[in-house]
């Protein structure tokens, strides 16, 4: 009797252990999180960018957040406010003892930049579904059609996190060689090098290309697997100490409008802990902005025939 | 030839369509039935072009057996107050409408939050809305039917249509030209209502139905008796039209459930604004356009759109059982005839650019949505519809 009891809590240690082991201390696999959505401490977040995809099948008990509206303000160019974000974390469902699952659609993007605005008002227990949206489903697993309204939580927003984001000064001061810091430019290397001004499919909305002086260009891509699961730390170390990037000193990581760059902000913070900053201004201010410097490798002309 | 005249309109045993109708009718379907299994293929969106190939299917087969026309069920209800075909509408709204409730409390529990149901077509309400909906449905009468009762018909060998289409096509680069004078003017200002917003969803769905009852009980009491049809075989006979209506209402739901709502005109459109777009006869920017749900339209990056892929399965779907059922006559269209179906299709295409959605985009899955939008422009249609019937008479086209 007493070996069959022992036997069975060392199975249980260890069922339970390999479940832990599954959840890192920021990211979570798919596989976790189908065995634990019936956790009752669990909170599901899907940032998708796309209108319908929630609604059309979502993970059982997710909640949606909608980016354009719910983690920015609508009016200033800003991040949601701390009012407005406690408010939508207690109507989510948020209290202090649980834990935030983000996942969303275009390769957890808009969940990343989920994840930074969650740090910077300090919420804690906060972890990305790696591979998103998209693996869940290449995987084949359940999806809901049911939006919950979970009762509400009593998370308080208590600080604000001002190191995690960086604003165009910080940027220019470290383009000027003023301060320490190193940058990282996660666009395509069209984009870095000048030669278009936004993506392919997306508006220019800077009329000056190329990077700031100083960045590095590490596209986020290089971050994950085909799977869009996060590379194993000790390559994704490699990858950035391949560019200089070794977090021996502060990183800030930028991108078009500061939602790739958080992906990335994501990888160097949380898995290599590093300390970065995100600018979420990024090429959109700083291509705009008047008498900053710009390397423009390409030497493209704005609206120039 | 289908030679033995049924003698009651009961079930002859052994009767049968042609072998070689059945046979084209049978293609049609396997073509459509191919397209779905190869649009699956598609990385990303294959699923919905796919799953969107048989609802067209679905929707096209019933469109073309219910005789789901809107200006033919106008007409008949106009001329000979034969009202049926307008109470098949209301089955298929009625049907619709309970349908999207369903689907709303799933999608957005809350709806007095201020957010919109994604993708319902809920359009803006103004000038410019009944001044769309006035040009369809006038459109409508000239070119006689609506966008999807052509496409319907290209399925019945119609050649009338691909020249109301056509026109449609230019009336769509002219709505584009006209876009950004409008949406200044009226549009950005323009509410979007949404019934459920004020009223809840309880309220929206009594409304709805109490408007929808109160709409069929007056055509009822409008209706004439209208004489016996012929005996015709089984496969001959059309569907009522409320049996298509249901059928409708179903295939509107399942489909913005799955894929988005019912709509003829955003391929149509989309083929107009890239093709405009790139000869740059349009504006390089529409103002707010693609802010707004409806039927958009899109430069066309992709071979296959979702929308695309439905109107390939409905055109294939009519086809199918087109053939069987002896309905698929090409007829060389007369002169008037087609100077009349271009006219038409130019006041179709404006028209609908304009509303963001014809007959099917705007009024059926608006009012099924419960869109403030919807509503309006089924009354401008009909009143431009009227107008226009009016003038066909007078003038004996």
């Amino acid at each position: 009797m007493k070996t069959i009891r022992a036997l069975l809590a060392a199975a249980t240690l260890l069922v339970s252990q390999s479940v832990l082991a599954a959840a890192s201390e920021y990211l979570v696999s798919t596989d976790w999180l189908e065995k634990n959505l019936n956790d009752p401490k669990l909170r599901i977040i899907e940032v998708s960018v796309n209108p319908g995809v929630f609604e059309r099948g979502h993970i059982p008990g997710a909640v949606n957040f909608v980016w354009h509206t719910d983690l920015v303000d609508t009016v200033r160019r800003d991040i949601v406010s701390k009012d407005q974000f406690q408010t939508l974390l207690r109507n989510a469902g948020v209290s202090k003892d649980s834990t935030v699952i983000l996942y969303g659609d275009t390769n957890n993007w808009f969940a990343a930049w989920g994840a930074w605005v969650f740090d910077i008002y300090g919420v804690p227990n906060v972890k990305l579904l790696d591979g998103g949206r998209a693996k869940w489903e290449a995987e084949g697993r359940p999806l809901s059609v049911l939006a919950q309204t979970p009762p509400p939580g009593d998370i308080e927003i208590t600080t604000v996190n001002k190191h995690l984001r960086a604003f165009l000064p910080d940027v220019v001061a470290a383009a000027e060689g003023k301060s320490d810091v190193a940058l990282v430019d996660i666009r395509s290397p069209d984009e870095y090098q000048g030669k278009i001004f936004a993506p392919p499919g997306v508006q220019e909305l800077a009329v000056r290309a190329g990077h700031v002086p100083g960045a590095v260009n590490v596209p986020w891509g290089e971050a994950v697997a085909a799977d869009g699961t996060f590379k194993p730390v000790e390559e994704l170390r490699r990858i950035y100490a391949a560019k200089g990037i070794d977090g021996s000193k502060p990183i800030i990581t930028y991108c078009r409008i500061g939602e790739r760059s958080s992906h990335t902000w994501f990888a160097l913070s949380k898995l290599l802990g590093y300390q970065v900053a995100n600018y979420d201004g990024s090429w959109t201010e700083y291509g705009n902005a008047v008498g900053v410097p710009i390397v423009n490798l390409a030497g493209t002309v704005w609206g120039g025939k | 030839m289908s030679s033995t005249p049924a003698t009651t309109a009961s079930f002859v045993p052994g009767a049968l369509p042609p072998v070689r109708h059945l046979a084209a009718g049978a293609a049609a379907v396997a073509v459509a039935l191919y397209l779905a299994y190869h649009l699956a293929g598609v990385p990303g969106n294959g699923r919905q072009l796919s799953l969107s190939v048989l609802l067209g299917l679905a929707f096209g087969v019933v469109l073309q057996r219910s005789r789901f026309c809107f200006y033919c069920v106008a007409r008949d209800f106009f001329a000979a107050r034969d009202a049926r075909g307008l109470l098949g509408i209301i089955a298929a709204l009625a049907v619709g409408t309970l349908g999207y409730h369903v689907l709303f409390g799933a999608f957005l529990p809350d709806p007095s939050m201020g957010r919109l149901p994604p993708g319902a077509h809920i359009g803006p309400v103004s000038w410019v809305l009944a001044a769309g909906a006035l040009s369809f449905g006038f459109g409508m009468a000239l070119s006689g039917s609506c966008i999807s009762a052509h496409l319907y018909r290209l399925g019945e060998g119609s050649l009338t249509s691909p020249i109301a289409l056509l026109g449609a096509l230019g009336g769509f680069v002219l709505g584009f030209l006209s876009w950004n004078t409008l949406y200044l003017s009226a549009l950005q200002q323009a509410p979007v209502a949404w019934l459920p917003q004020s009223l809840g969803y309880d309220g929206s769905a009594a409304l709805q139905l109490g408007l929808l009852g109160l709409a069929a009980a007056l055509l009822a009491w409008m209706h004439r008796p209208v004489p016996a049809a012929p005996a015709l075989p089984w496969w001959q006979r059309r569907w009522p039209t409320y049996v298509g209506g249901i059928l409708i209402g179903f295939i509107g739901v399942l489909a913005y459930l799955r894929v988005a709502p019912l709509g003829v005109t955003a391929e149509l459109g989309s083929i107009a604004r890239t093709l405009a777009s790139k000869a740059a006869w349009i504006p390089h920017r529409l103002e707010g356009l693609d802010g707004f749900a409806g039927c958009a339209t899109t430069v066309k990056q992709t071979l296959w759109s979702e929308n695309g892929a439905f109107v390939a399965g409905l055109v294939l779907g009519s086809l199918g059982v087109a053939v069987p059922s002896g309905d698929f006559r090409p007829r060389l269209p007369r002169l008037g005839e087609s100077v009349r179906a271009l006219i038409g299709g130019v006041l179709l295409g404006w028209g609908s650019m304009v509303a963001l959605g014809c007959t099917i985009g705007t009024l059926l899955s608006g009012i099924m949505a419960a869109a403030v939008s919807g509503w309006v422009f089924a009354l401008f249609a009909l009143i431009g519809t009227w107008l226009g019937w009016r003038l066909r008479r007078w003038r004996g086209w």
